[in-house]
């Protein structure tokens, strides 16, 4: 209750702090849960569980304050600030998912560049399109979408060069974009200390997460640089009317496994993989969407080098009808360590996940500023370090878990 | 024949009228088609004469009409009704020009002063998308939802008449057709597309909940 509190009052604080140029845009929401679970211990709680909230923490429970700030700086540069409290165990009570100067110049013809600067998120989601990277339509991310806001931001700058065909008599855009990043060296710690999971808590710039808990129970610094070698991702998005939207993205934080320490949150982790995703809207009130991702995760100086592939897809269909929204998602994920120099410490054990779930959503707005969200959540996974025993300090349960999550929330937004 | 022009005798006295009807692909009036009619090279282009300002309304991220046809030198006012701000901009060669970000009624009105097309976009939504059709014309409207559109007072004289949709998907000598309209011989014109049109431009919420960019 404390944390909520300090929450309450920072968002407040916030808001007091709101002058009102013309230039500055500010707003906020506040989200207040009802959850009823009888999931394992969650992966936010020290366990392997794969939901935000387990049996051990439901009720009621703050499902998030959120807070943003757009500033023009001139015509064509805003500076965008999206900060969030969850109420949990983080090491700050109130801490920044994104923070960054974008450029985009009016354009002269068809053709336009952009520049970012800063942290945010690369262009991968075609479910978070929400301020602050929430989802219009389930309270939980998909399972890749969970990993991204777990494990990835660009802290660094991109540069994008949009074709505006429909700006000019074309039937579609098409844009290009780079990026160069540093600060996300132990990107791969939680996917292969904890397989996939299925929350909506985004990690934060300065904080921490409590990574999967057994074996490794470090709290892993998400963003930062220990091997002074920039990463990069490049992607292309094409956009047909509003009608279908296409994603890709390749991306390789290039981290130097030679900077590897024995201690497992000053690791550097080289991740790479490619996203592939799609939203089709044929009405205005249907909504289709997918995505696919594979990738791999290396850590360590072997030999063997410690490798694992992990690869996702999910599909959601929403559908809206005046004020009410119904969201349907099946996820399938699945994790694979292929290379371990830590066996004879596991009980020669590969680390590995796999697994379904189903999330069925309906939303309501109430007016302007109040919305209220039921969701349910079913997962059934494999994960194979539960078994390890209590004397190699793992949990010692069963591989294979049922999970089911039911929320309610209740949101106010201005 | 995709076109076809009848005369119509005894329909007005008087001034001279000109209906025009536009046919989908699929044989039914189509509503929202602009319809323009050029006097003949070497003909007077008379102006409307008033001088009102029009409007092209921004709201729920789209624009407010979808095209606007307007006679050249009117002016048009860009007002934001959204909760979010704006930017317009266009780099259409009828009319290249930008309004500074802005919400309400910031700019002054925008003076259309060639013929031609114009496209317009918003560089803060990318899937908005606007037409203002420049004429030297006074003779121009949209298609009601009969698919027909009156011309009334037109003079004497040789006129082009063209349609256009903003979900044209087809070019080609089926989107005009020539006329001459004589004193007190009111005419019809009807088109009839021979492609379906593209479909509609989709859009999602214009609160704040929803990201920019």
């Amino acid at each position: 209750m404390g944390r909520l509190l300090i929450a309450l009052a920072a968002s407040g604080a916030l808001l007091l702090a709101r002058t009102a140029p013309a230039a500055t845009d500010f707003d906020w929401s506040v989200d207040l849960r009802a959850v009823a679970s009888d999931g394992e211990q969650s992966r936010l709680n020290g366990g392997l569980g794969k939901l935000r909230f387990d049996s051990d923490h439901d009720g009621l429970r703050l499902g998030e304050v959120r807070a943003g700030l757009r500033t023009d700086l001139s015509d064509t540069m805003r500076l965008v600030a999206e900060a969030v409290a969850y109420g949990d165990h983080d090491v700050n009570a109130v801490d920044l998912t994104e923070f960054y100067v974008d450029w985009r110049p009016i354009p002269h013809s068809i053709w336009r560049s952009r520049v970012k600067l800063g942290a945010f998120y690369p262009e991968i989601s075609l479910e978070n399109r929400m301020r602050g990277w929430g989802s219009p339509y389930t309270l939980t991310y998909s399972a890749i979408n969970t990993w991204v806001g777990e494990e990835l931001r660009t802290i660094g700058g991109e540069y994008s060069l949009d074709w505006l065909g429909r700006s000019n008599g074309h039937n579609f855009d098409v844009s290009l974009n780079a990026a160069a990043f540093g600060w996300n060296d132990p990107a791969g710690t939680v996917i292969a200390s904890s397989g996939w999971g299925l929350t909506d808590r985004q990690s934060t710039l300065f904080g921490r997460f409590n990574n999967g808990g057994r074996p490794n129970t470090q709290r892993t610094l998400f963003y930062d640089d220990m091997d002074k070698r920039a990463g990069y991702h490049f992607g292309i998005t094409a956009n047909y009317r509003g009608l279908l939207e296409l994603h890709a993205l390749h991306y390789d934080n290039r981290a130097d496994l030679a900077d590897a320490s024995t201690v497992i949150q000053d690791t550097t982790w080289q991740t790479y993989f490619d996203s592939l995703g799609a939203r089709y809207t044929p009405t205005a009130a249907l909504t289709l969407i997918g995505q696919w991702l594979h990738g791999r995760t290396l850590a360590g100086l072997g030999p063997p080098v410690n490798a694992w592939t992990f690869d996702s897809e999910f599909l959601l269909a929403s559908w809206q009808h005046g004020v009410m929204r119904y969201s349907a998602r099946y996820d399938r994920f699945a994790s694979q360590q292929t290379a371990s120099n830590f066996l004879p410490y596991v009980e020669n054990k590969y680390f590995g996940d796999r697994g379904h779930a189903w999330t069925l959503a309906g939303a309501r707005h109430f007016g302007e500023h109040w919305s209220a969200i039921a969701e349910g959540l079913y997962v059934q996974s494999w994960v194979a370090q539960r078994t390890i025993s209590s004397e190699y300090g793992g949990l010692d349960i069963p591989a294979n878990a049922s999970e089911r999550q039911w929320q309610l929330a209740v949101r106010y937004q201005r | 024949m995709a076109c076809t022009v009848l005369s119509v005798p005894g329909l007005a006295v008087g001034a001279s009228a000109l209906s025009v009807t536009v046919f989908g692909a699929d044989g039914k009036p189509l509503e929202g088609a602009v319809v323009i009619a050029e006097p003949a090279a070497g003909s007077p282009h008379p102006s409307l004469g008033s001088k009102s300002i029009a409007v092209m309304d921004q709201r729920n991220l789209m624009f407010v009409p979808d095209v606007l046809v307007v006679q050249t030198g009117t002016a048009v006012d860009f007002p934001n009704s959204d909760q979010v701000r704006h930017q317009v901009y266009s780099f259409s060669p009828a009319k290249p020009f930008q309004l500074a970000l802005y919400g309400g009624r910031a700019h002054a009105p925008v003076v259309f002063d060639h013929a031609g097309l114009v496209t317009l976009g918003c560089n803060i939504h990318d899937s908005m998308i606007g037409y203002i059709w420049v004429t030297d014309s006074p003779w121009f409207g949209r298609t009601g939802t009969n698919g027909t559109l009156q011309l009334r007072d037109i003079a004497s004289g040789d006129y082009t008449v063209r349609i256009w949709h903003t979900r044209l998907s087809e070019t080609g000598p089926q989107l005009e057709t020539h006329v001459h309209v004589e004193d007190g011989a009111p005419l019809a014109a009807s088109f009839h597309l021979r492609h379906a049109l593209k479909a509609e431009l989709m859009h999602h919420g214009a609160d704040k909940k929803w990201a920019d960019y």
